[in-house]
C-alpha cells in the first residue's frame, strides 16, 4: 500500500506492507537517526521520532498509521555549520547544548532525547526541571543517568529564550571550603517522598574537584578541560555511526533458534521444511558447521578460562540457548522459517540452583569430551574454575580477635541493558576476505577467537568496530559474530544479525549472581585481625569470564580493608571461590567485573560490625583501610589466572574522599541526629543515610596493552589512530586531548578512528578500566614520537631563517598553539612545518607510533554516600540523593569523566533497588524486557553529586587513574547502609525492594 | 501478522469492516500492542479518522472518546489529581501519547494502574453497533471469554462527581506497582475499593453504600495473591497500609 508523509518538510510517497512498522519504514528509506532498541513494547523509546510535533515511538506504530501526517527526525534539526562551500545554520540550540553539556555519551538514545526537548521547548519555552524531566522520561538512557541532558536542555531553554548562559569552557568548580550545607536539620533538603519532585538542576555542568596534590595541573593546555567529545557532532545528528547503519546489496537476515528447555540433548533435529521455505537462504544446525571449542569471553591469549562452547551442539544448556541458524532474504521469512525447525529433545536434568552444582550426583552439565580445562576447572564436578587465595596467617587472626563476625550475603544476576542490541553484519570482501562489522568492545579478541571457529587464519579476518551504542561488559564477548559469519560462509552473501531485546534478556550475558560469605575477626578497638570471603559464583552454563570476574570479587572488594597496627603491615586475607555451572543463561563481564558483588559483602559486613561494636562506621573503615606506600594484599597471590608480581599503591585519596563527600551531603549534621531522622508531618516515613567505601583496579598488570599511531596532515593537523574501543565512555576524546597535550594543539586538530583490525594497531579492548591509562600512555608515547620530529624540523626551519638570531635545539622548542616556538620567541607554524616536511625539504612522513603495557594497576578509590526515605508502614524505599566523591588520579575531561560517575551511579541505584533476573523452576526467566526488568527513568532519579579528588598517579604521563568501573561499587550496599540507618531493616540480598524491607522490620 | 489495513472514515463503514466473517479483523487504536501482533494473520481498522478523540463534560458525567490518548486524558484541565497519577503511572510519556484509553481497557493487567481507577470509578464503556453501555467491571469479567466480533467501544464515560484516591508501592517511583488501592467515594456514600498490582486484571473488592467491611474483604481477595513479584502476606497487609491512606483523605 502507498502512504504519503511529510517527513522533515518535505512529502514523501513510500510503498509499505500493512504490518510493517513506521520505523522499519524509515529505516528503510534511509532515516539512521531513528534507532531501534530491539525492544517489543516500545518501552526504550530510541526509535522516537515527532509525529504531528509529538514524541511518538515508531516501533509500536504501523507506517500506515503515520499515513497524512507530519513526521520530524533528527536529520531535519540541524546540521554541522560548515559542510564545504555550503553553509548551513549548523546545529538546533538543543543539539548545541547536548553536545557542550556533556549529554552524549554512546549517543544512541540522543536523537530521541533531542526530539523530545525540541516537542517540549515548542510548547513550553520555560520549563521547570520536573517538566523536562517528564518530557524525556519516554526515552531510556543507560549512560548518562540523565543529569547532563537535563542540564543541557534547561540551558538550550535558556539560549532559545534569548538569556545568556554561563560558559562551560571555565575551570571545574573548586570546592574552596568543604560544605554546602550548613544548617541543621530544619534546612535538609526535602525528601521525594514529601513532595514529590526532585531536587533541583542547575544548568552548571562541571563537577566539583578538590585537588590533593597535582603541581603540574596549571602547566596543560588540554588535558583536565571539558573538551568537547570529538564524536558528539556527528551523534547529535543521528548520523549513521552504529553497526545496524548499513546497506548493503544481497543482504541476508538471520536469526537463531533459542531452545525452550534449560538441559537437553538433541535427540533429533529436521530443518527439510524451513530449508524448504521460499525465502531461506540457509538453515544451520551442529550437523553443518565444524565443532570447534572455544570460548566466547574476549580476552588476551590464552584465554584464562575453559573452552566449552560450541558454535551450534548437540546439547542445549539453558533456555535461550542455541539450537539452529537461518539466513533469509527479510526478517520475516526468517521468523517463519524458525517455526518450521523440527526438534525433539531428549530431557535432562537441570540445575537451578547453584549450590546443587557440587553435590554428589549432580547432572553433569559439561560432558563433552572435548572440553578444554584452565586451571582448576573440572566439568566433571560442574566446576568452571576454583579460587583458593590465603595471605597471611588466617586463623591466627581469628584467634587474636576479639569478636567474630559471620554472615551470609546475596546478590542476584542483573543485565548490562545497552540500549544498541548486540549487532553484526559479515560478508566476503573482494580479496576473500571475511569482514566483520561488529558492535563489541574488542574487535582483536573478535578476529583471534574466531579465526579457528570459522577456519579462517587471522590474516583472512577484519573486524571493524563503528560507533558503539553502550556496552557495559556485554560486548566483551564474542557473542554472535559467530552467527553471522557462518551463514556469510554457508551462502557467500552478506548477513545481518541484530539481536532483539527479548534474546539480550534471555541469550546474552549478564552479571554473575553469587553467595557470599564473609567472616572477620575485629578488636575490641576495631582492628580486623583477618578476614575471610568464601564466594559461591554462578556461572550458568558456559564458563566465560568465570574465573576472572569472581577472582575480582576477591582481588579488590577482600583488598580494602587490611587492618591496622601489625596487621596492616602483614594482613590475614583469605578468599575462596567456586564458580559453578548451572543450566542457566551464562554470566559473563558486566561494568564492574565481580566487583560490586563483593563491596555489596564487605560494606554491608563492615556496617554491622561497626554498628555492632559502637564504633563509627566512617572511622572504623578508615582506620583499616589500605594506604598510600603499602602494599596491594593480593599482587602477590592472584593477577587474573597469571603469574602474580608484587605491586605497591602510590596514591590513595580514600580519605580526602570521605572528608568532601561528607561536606557534600551533610553527614555530621545528619547521622546520629534523630530530629533529621524523622520527616515532619509523615511519621510513616523515616530518613537514613549511609556510606560505603570501595577501591576498583586500573587495567590488568603485565598484560593489557594498548597501540597508538599518530601522523600529520599537510595542514598540521593529525590522524590518531587506537584499537581502543568507545562505547560511549568518552575514551576518543580523552585520548584526543593527551596527543593534543602533547602536540601543542588544540582538539579539534586530532581526528581520532576507532578501530579496524586492519588499520589500527593493537588494542586489548575496552574492559578493565583501561583505556586511559593504558592506551592513552599509548597516545603519549606516539604522539611524542611525532613532536620529537616536529620539533627537529622546526630547529632546522628556525636556524635556515637565522635573522642574526642564535641556533635553536629541538629540545628547548615549545609547542604550543599550532606552532613551534623557540626560546626567543621565534615559531614556525604546524602547518608550515607540515608542507615542510611532506612537500620542500628532505621529505617525511611526520608520525609516531606507540604502546603500552604496565606493570602496575593502580586502584582508584571512593567514598559513596546515599541518603534514602523508607515508608516503615510498606517497606517502600525512596533514594533520594547519591554523592560520590572519587579519587580516579588526575581527571583528564571533567565532563566526559563526571558522565562516567553520574551514568555509572545510576546502573548502579538499579542494582540497589529493582534489577534482577529471575526464573522459574523450569529455568524459563521472568525478566525478556524493559516492563519488567525495570531500569531507572529520566522522572525518577535522585539527585546525583559528584566530587573528584585528584591525585598524581606516578605510573602515568598525566597522572591518571580509572573512573569508568567504580561508580558501580557502591551504591548499593550505601543504600542499604542508609536504610539501616533509616529503620533499621538489615537486608543481607539486594536490590533492596519493598518486601524484604517490610519483612526485615518486622523481623527487627 | 497484519495482512489488510483500514482507515474508515465513518462509524459505519467501520463496523462493517470489523463484522466481515474473514479474515479476523481487530480495532486498531494507538498501536501501541496491536502493531507488533506476529499471529495470527489478521486485518485492522485503524480508528482515527472517526473522530473519537473529543472529551466532552455532559453534567456529571466524563465522556471520553475511545482514541483519546492517554495524555490527552492527563492534559484535560480539571480530571481530578488521583486519576491523572493513575494515568500517567500506566506507561511512558512517549507511549501515553499513542496509547488510546480504549486500548488500555482492553489490553491493561492486574498491574494496570489506569484499569483499577477505572473499576474504582465504575467507568462505562459504549458499545456500537448495539449503542450497549456495559461496566468496565462487567467487561473485565469476561474479557476474552466472549466473542466481541463486529463491535467496537466508541466511548468511556466516568463520573465526575465522585471522589477518588490512589495508592500504590513499586520498586522505584516509576516501575509498574506490586500493590495497588483504589478506592472511590459517591457523595451518597457509596464506595468502591479495587486492588491491583497482580493478576490479569485488577480486582474489586467490594461496593457498598459506604466503607464497612472493605478491609476484611481486602485481605480475602488477597489471600491467594502471591506471585514472582510479591507474597499474598505482604499484599494483604500493605493492601490495608494502602486503604487507610486513602480512606484518611475520601
Amino acid at each position: 500500500m502507498q502512504i504519503r508523509l511529510w517527513i522533515n518538510g518535505e512529502e514523501h510517497k513510500w510503498q509499505v506492507a500493512p504490518h510493517e512498522t513506521l520505523l522499519a519504514a524509515l529505516r528503510r528509506h534511509g532515516y539512521y537517526g531513528v534507532k531501534d532498541g530491539g525492544c517489543q513494547h516500545g518501552e526504550c523509546g530510541a526509535c522516537a521520532v515527532l509525529l504531528d510535533g509529538v514524541p511518538t515511538n515508531t516501533c509500536v506504530m504501523l507506517a500506515a498509521q503515520a499515513d497524512g501526517h507530519r513526521i520530524e527526525t533528527i536529520e531535519g534539526m540541524g546540521k554541522h555549520p560548515d559542510l564545504g562551500w555550503r553553509k548551513t545554520e549548523g546545529l538546533h540550540p538543543i543539539q548545541q547544548a547536548l553536545v557542550e553539556s556533556g549529554a552524549i555519551q554512546c549517543g544512541y538514545c540522543t536523537p530521541a532525547i533531542a526530539l523530545a526537548a525540541k516537542a517540549l521547548l515548542e510548547r513550553n519555552p520555560n520549563p521547570t526541571e520536573e517538566e523536562v524531566r517528564e518530557a524525556i522520561s519516554g526515552v531510556l538512557c543507560r549512560c548518562t543517568g540523565y543529569l547532563k541532558p537535563v542540564q543541557a536542555i534547561m540551558r538550550a531553554a535558556a539560549v532559545m529564550r534569548g538569556e545568556e548562559v554561563p560558559p562551560i569552557e571555565g575551570e571545574p568548580e573548586a570546592m574552596a571550603f568543604p560544605t554546602d550545607w550548613p544548617g541543621g536539620a530544619s534546612d535538609a533538603p526535602k525528601s521525594a517522598l514529601d513532595n514529590e519532585v526532585s531536587p533541583s538542576v542547575r544548568t552548571q555542568v562541571m563537577p566539583r574537584i578538590w585537588t590533593v596534590m597535582r603541581p603540574e595541573r596549571q602547566a596543560l593546555q588540554r588535558v583536565g578541560k571539558p573538551e568537547i567529545k570529538v564524536d558528539a557532532i556527528k551523534l547529535v545528528q543521528g548520523k549513521p555511526a552504529f553497526a545496524a547503519d548499513i546497506e548493503m546489496r544481497g543482504m541476508l537476515i538471520a536469526k537463531v533458534l533459542h531452545s525452550p528447555v534449560a538441559h537437553a540433548r538433541i535427540k533429533h533435529i529436521d530443518v527439510s521444511k524451513a530449508r524448504a521455505l521460499p525465502g531461506v537462504a540457509a538453515v544451520l544446525t551442529y550437523k553443518d558447521i565444524p565443532r570447534v571449542p572455544y570460548s566466547t569471553a574476549g580476552q588476551s591469549d590464552p584465554i584464562p578460562g575453559p573452552l566449552d562452547t560450541f558454535s551450534l551442539d548437540e546439547k542445549v544448556r539453558f533456555v535461550g540457548d542455541r539450537v539452529a541458524f537461518v539466513a533469509a532474504e527479510t526478517e520475516e521469512i526468517a521468523e517463519q522459517a524458525l517455526k518450521l525447525i523440527e526438534v525433539e529433545y531428549e530431557p535432562l536434568p537441570a540445575i537451578l540452583d547453584p549450590a546443587d552444582a557440587l553435590k554428589d550426583g549432580a547432572p553433569i552439565i559439561h560432558d563433552e569430551p572435548d572440553y578444554v580445562n584452565f586451571a582448576e576447572s573440572d566439568p566433571k564436578r560442574n566446576l568452571a574454575a576454583q579460587i583458593r587465595i590465603d595471605i597471611g596467617d588466617v586463623e591466627k587472626g581469628f584467634q587474636e580477635a576479639d569478636r567474630i563476625y559471620e554472615a551470609e550475603y546475596e546478590v542476584p544476576k542483573v543485565q548490562q541493558s545497552h540500549i544498541e542490541p548486540h549487532v553484526v553484519v559479515t560478508y566476503w570482501d573482494e580479496d576473500d576476505r571475511l569482514v566483520i562489522r561488529t558492535s563489541t568492545q574488542v574487535p582483536f579478541h573478535v578476529r583471534r577467537i574466531l579465526a579457528p571457529v570459522l577456519g579462517l587464519p587471522v590474516k583472512r579476518i577484519r573486524v571493524i568496530k563503528p560507533r558503539i551504542g553502550g556496552g557495559f561488559g556485554g560486548k566483551q564477548e564474542v557473542l554472535i559474530e559467530d552467527v553471522a559469519a557462518h551463514l556469510t560462509i554457508a551462502t557467500g552473501r552478506p548477513v545481518m544479525y541484530v539481536y532483539n531485546r527479548e534474546e539480550e534478556f534471555t541469550a546474552a550475558r549478564s552479571r554473575h549472581p553469587m553467595r557470599i560469605r564473609m567472616k572477620t575477626g575485629v578488636k575490641l578497638d576495631g582492628t580486623i585481625t583477618a578476614n575471610a570471603m568464601y564466594v559461591l559464583s554462578d556461572t550458568g552454563a558456559y564458563g566465560c569470564h568465570g574465573l576472572t570476574v569472581t577472582g575480582n570479587t576477591g582481588h579488590k572488594a577482600m583488598a580494602l580493608y587490611v587492618g591496622d597496627g601489625e596487621y596492616r603491615k602483614a594482613p590475614n586475607i583469605r578468599f575462596y571461590a567456586d564458580i559453578v555451572y548451572t543450566n542457566k543463561p551464562p554470566a559473563g563481564a558486566y561494568r564492574g567485573y565481580g566487583v560490586p558483588q563483593g563491596f555489596w559483602a564487605v560494606e554491608r559486613h563492615m556496617e554491622r560490625i561497626a554498628r555492632d561494636l559502637g564504633l563509627d562506621p566512617i572511622t572504623f573503615r578508615l582506620k583499616n583501610a589500605l594506604r598510600a606506600g603499602e602494599l596491594h594484599p593480593f599482587s602477590t597471590a592472584w593477577s587474573e589466572g597469571r603469574e602474580p608480581r608484587p605491586e605497591i599503591i602510590h596514591t590513595v585519596g580514600l580519605e580526602e574522599c570521605v572528608a568532601q563527600g561528607k561536606a557534600v551531603i551533610g553527614w555530621e549534621q545528619k547521622f546520629g541526629n534523630p530530629e533529621w531522622h524523622q520527616v515532619p508531618g509523615k511519621p510513616h516515613l523515616r530518613r537514613g543515610i549511609g556510606v560505603a567505601m570501595v577501591m576498583q583496579g586500573t587495567a590488568i598488570p603485565y598484560l593489557d596493552m594498548g597501540g597508538a599511531s599518530i601522523k600529520m596532515n599537510d595542514d598540521g593537523s593529525f590522524n590518531l589512530m587506537v584499537g581502543a574501543t568507545d562505547l560511549g565512555t568518552g575514551s576518543d576524546t580523552v585520548l584526543a586531548q593527551m596527543a593534543a597535550e602533547v602536540l601543542g594543539v588544540p582538539v579539534e586538530d586530532i581526528i581520532v578512528y576507532s578501530s579496524d583490525t586492519d588499520f589500527t594497531p593493537f588494542d586489548k579492548g575496552a574492559y578493565a578500566s583501561s583505556t586511559t591509562y593504558i592506551s592513552g600512555a599509548a597516545v603519549v608515547k606516539a604522539a611524542q614520537q611525532a613532536a620529537e620530529r616536529i620539533r627537529i624540523r622546526a630547529a632546522k626551519m628556525l636556524n635556515q631563517r637565522g635573522n642574526g638570531h642564535g641556533e635553536v635545539k629541538p629540545e628547548d622548542i615549545r609547542l604550543v598553539d599550532r606552532k613551534a616556538v623557540a626560546p626567543d620567541g621565534r615559531y614556525v607554524t604546524m602547518e608550515e612545518i607540515a608542507l615542510n616536511s611532506l612537500h620542500h625539504a628532505d621529505q617525511e612522513q611526520i608520525m609516531g607510533i606507540g604502546s603500552h603495557m604496565s606493570p602496575v594497576a593502580p586502584p582508584p578509590f571512593a567514598a559513596q554516600f546515599a541518603e534514602v526515605t523508607v515508608d516503615i508502614e510498606t517497606g517502600a524505599v525512596t533514594v533520594d540523593r547519591l554523592v560520590m566523591a572519587v579519587d580516579s588520579g588526575v581527571i583528564v575531561n571533567p565532563i566526559t569523566a563526571s558522565g562516567q560517575i553520574e551514568g555509572g551511579m545510576t546502573q548502579a541505584l538499579g542494582y540497589a533497588v529493582c534489577e534482577e533476573l529471575r526464573y522459574d523452576e523450569q529455568g524459563r526467566p521472568r525478566e525478556k524486557d524493559w516492563v519488567n526488568y525495570h531500569i531507572f527513568r529520566a522522572n525518577e532519579m535522585p539527585e546525583l553529586g559528584t566530587i573528584f579528588v585528584e591525585t598524581f598517579e606516578p605510573s602515568h604521563p598525566f597522572g591518571v587513574k580509572a573512573v569508568a568501573e567504580i561508580p558501580m561499587d557502591g551504591v548499593a550496599p550505601a543504600v542499604a547502609n542508609a536504610v539501616l540507618d533509616a529503620c533499621g531493616a538489615d537486608i543481607l540480598d539486594n536490590p533492596v525492594t519493598p518486601e524484604k524491607v517490610w519483612r526485615a522490620l518486622r523481623k527487627a | 501478522m497484519i495482512i489488510e489495513y483500514h482507515r474508515p472514515k465513518t462509524l459505519e463503514e467501520a463496523l462493517g469492516l470489523l463484522q466481515r466473517p474473514q479474515p479476523p479483523t481487530l480495532p486498531l487504536g494507538g498501536g501501541t500492542t496491536l502493531s507488533r501482533l506476529k499471529e495470527p494473520d489478521c486485518a485492522v481498522v485503524d480508528l482515527q479518522a472517526l473522530g473519537l478523540n473529543q472529551i466532552m463534560l455532559q453534567g456529571n458525567i466524563l465522556k471520553i472518546g475511545a482514541t483519546v490518548t492517554l495524555q490527552q486524558l492527563i492534559d484535560y484541565a480539571g480530571l481530578r489529581p488521583d486519576l491523572v497519577l493513575a494515568a500517567r503511572k500506566e506507561t511512558t510519556f512517549n507511549l501515553r501519547q499513542r496509547a488510546t484509553v480504549a486500548g488500555s481497557v482492553v489490553s491493561g493487567d492486574g498491574r494496570s494502574p489506569f484499569l483499577a481507577a477505572l473499576l474504582a470509578l465504575d467507568a462505562t464503556l459504549l458499545w456500537m453497533p448495539r449503542e450497549q453501555v456495559e461496566s468496565v467491571g462487567d467487561f473485565l469479567a469476561l474479557r476474552g471469554r466472549r466473542p466481541q466480533k463486529g463491535l467496537l467501544i466508541t466511548e468511556l464515560r466516568v463520573a465526575t462527581n465522585v471522589n477518588f484516591k490512589y495508592e500504590a508501592v513499586a520498586r522505584t517511583p516509576e516501575d509498574r506497582p506490586i500493590i495497588l488501592v483504589a478506592v472511590a467515594k459517591w457523595p451518597s456514600g457509596r464506595t468502591r475499593v479495587v486492588v491491583g498490582g497482580f493478576g490479569k486484571t485488577p480486582r474489586l473488592v467490594m461496593d457498598g453504600p459506604d466503607a464497612s467491611g472493605s478491609q476484611v474483604a481486602l485481605r480475602s481477595v488477597l489471600q491467594d495473591a502471591d506471585d514472582e513479584w510479591a507474597s499474598a502476606a505482604y499484599r494483604q497487609e500493605v493492601a490495608q497500609v494502602l486503604l487507610s491512606r486513602c480512606m484518611s483523605v475520601l
